[in-house]
């Protein structure tokens, strides 16, 4: 994979604390990197070591306490449909159908009907949720609701899709269904991704390049770039190699 | 089907009781009695009999009033409920009071209504409105207050900004809440009604209800008493069905 895009994302000394019963809480200290245009990173930690506040920081929804998130070269301040978020928590809206939760970033951009319909059945076919379409999102199962959250942004043509464990909460098997699924739209739409996991299978087989994050404070400790050739087989020596070298990276 | 057996329950004691002379007619008249009387009240030809065919007078004009104050304490109270439960500074100013004039029975300004409006139409119409204003603020506060901010932040992702969202993603996932405030004060709105009414209007299903009592027609207060919970019912529905027809949010949502 072409690794040598322009600078699309950078983070520059990004900093964040929280105060907690009068104490100070230093979540993330100091967080530096860059995410080039088409490139799809991983950023993996353990649990509660700041990745949804990265991210978050990262989609201007949080602001850090010091440090700067730089778009294309300008600073970003709010949050804005060129970096959208794929929620842990799906977070899709209740009260619309399928249909109507993807076309939602549409309406709010006052697309005109025609075209925004056409937009809308393109993706649904293309996640495969054409006969669901109809279905309030209780409705539906679990990998349904996040390839819906996918569609939803995917269809906003944002400059870097920022994805919060997408998958942590589905099964094995689906979940392996939306890592190829994912791969394959990367591979046609040719997306920026920025991948939160805590999985490192999922980091190996996606990621071209993989952040790992320190606990306590959150920084980033390690970069591992991985340049196995895709489609990536679990089974592989190779894949198994970088397995190892990532976990124990991981637990260090 | 289940929600009719108690009803019938009821009316079969209420037979029992009359026809086993366990209670005089003038305590409680049978359901024979009281079914005539509403048959008069409501078909009767005006003029016959002294309530004969008064309902659909009295029912209008409760109506309005109902559907006034109602309207007074929607307009007021669903947006300052929604600002409260939005923006902390006015949930500062207004919550001590707001929560002080609560504790107030809505019976005692009667007679302050009384001395202010007069009896009749606005006596009723405040009364009611400021009764129903209660939960029909509250629940708007509570209900914009427990609004997911993950949605807002998926909103705001998307390009929606923070009025657009009010009307996009607060107030439809605050929806049960705000038609739960406002089922309750409809509710509460024929409640006061009757109270106000009680004041000495000349019509209206609250004034039949004091008129029958100095008469002493017993079978007419239980007609006014069944036609308020008639409609009071009818009213609810009615509303319910108007909040599903407008917003996809109620259909969906309940
Ligand atoms: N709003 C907040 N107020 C106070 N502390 C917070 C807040 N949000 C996050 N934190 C703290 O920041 C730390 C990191 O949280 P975060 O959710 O970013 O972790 P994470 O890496 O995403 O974890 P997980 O893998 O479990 O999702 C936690 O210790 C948490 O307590
Ligand atoms: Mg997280």
């Amino acid at each position: 994979m072409e690794l040598g895009g322009k600078p699309l994302l950078e983070a520059v000394d990004i900093c964040r604390s929280y105060q907690l019963n009068g104490s100070v809480h230093q979540v993330l200290e100091g967080i530096r990197f860059t995410v080039r245009q088409g490139e799809l990173t991983c950023v993996t930690g353990r649990s509660g070591c700041g990745k949804t506040t990265l991210l978050k920081i990262l989609a201007g929804l949080t602001s850090p306490s010091s440090g700067r998130v730089l778009l294309e070269g300008s600073p970003v301040s709010g949050p804005g449909p060129d970096r959208c978020v794929v929620f842990q928590e799906y977070a899709l809206f209740p009260w619309l159908t399928v249909e109507e939760n993807i076309a939602f970033g549409l309406k709010i951009r006052r697309v005109e009907k025609a075209s925004a319909k056409e937009a809308v059945e393109r993706y649904l076919a293309l996640m495969g949720l054409s006969r669901f379409k109809d279905y309030l999102p209780r409705e539906i199962s679990g990998g349904m609701k996040q390839r819906v959250a996918l569609a939803r942004v995917l269809i906003l043509n944002p400059k870097i899709l920022l994805m919060d464990e997408p998958f942590g909460a589905l099964d094995a098997q689906t979940r392996e269904d939306m890592q190829s699924l994912l791969l394959e739209l990367w591979e046609e739409l040719h997306h920026t991704i920025l991948f939160v996991t805590h999985d490192a299978n999922e980091a190996l087989l996606l990621a071209d390049r993989i952040l790992i994050m320190g606990i306590n404070p959150g920084r980033i400790v390690k970069e591992i770039r991985v340049d196995l050739p895709r489609p990536r087989a679990k089974e592989e020596r190779e894949f198994l190699l970088m397995g190892q070298k990532l976990r124990a990276a991981l637990r260090s | 089907m289940l929600s009719w057996i108690l009803p019938a329950a009821c009316l079969c004691a209420w037979f029992l009781v009359c026809h086993s002379g366990m209670v005089p007619g003038y305590l409680l008249p049978s359901p024979v009695e009281v079914g005539n009387a509403c048959y008069l009240y409501i078909f009767g030809i005006p003029g016959d009999a002294p309530y004969s065919g008064r309902f659909w007078d009295d029912a209008a004009a409760s109506l309005v009033r109902v559907g006034l104050g109602f309207a007074v304490a929607v307009v007021a109270g669903l947006p300052l409920g929604i600002a409260s439960g939005r923006l902390p500074v006015v949930q500062r100013f207004l919550g001590l009071s707001i929560n002080a004039l609560r504790a107030v029975p809505g019976i005692s300004w009667m007679p302050l209504a009384v001395v202010w409006f007069g009896i009749g139409l606005k006596t009723t119409v405040f009364l009611v409105g400021l009764a129903a204003f209660f939960p029909i603020f509250l629940n708007a506060a509570a209900g914009v207050q427990q609004v997911d901010p993950l949605l807002l932040q998926a909103g705001a992702m998307m390009g929606c900004g923070r009025f657009r969202s009010l009307f996009t993603i607060l107030l439809p996932s605050a929806m049960p809440h705000l038609l739960t405030g406002l089922r309750l004060g409809l509710g509460i709105s024929w409640a006061y009604l009757v109270l106000g009414e009680l004041s000495g209007v000349p019509n209206g299903l609250g004034a039949l209800i004091m008129d029958a009592r100095m008469t002493g027609r017993i079978e007419i207060i239980l007609v006014g008493i069944i036609l308020i919970a008639i409609m009071g019912r009818l009213s609810d529905t009615v509303l319910k069905s108007f909040m599903k027809f407008c917003f996809k949010s109620a259909r969906r949502m309940l």
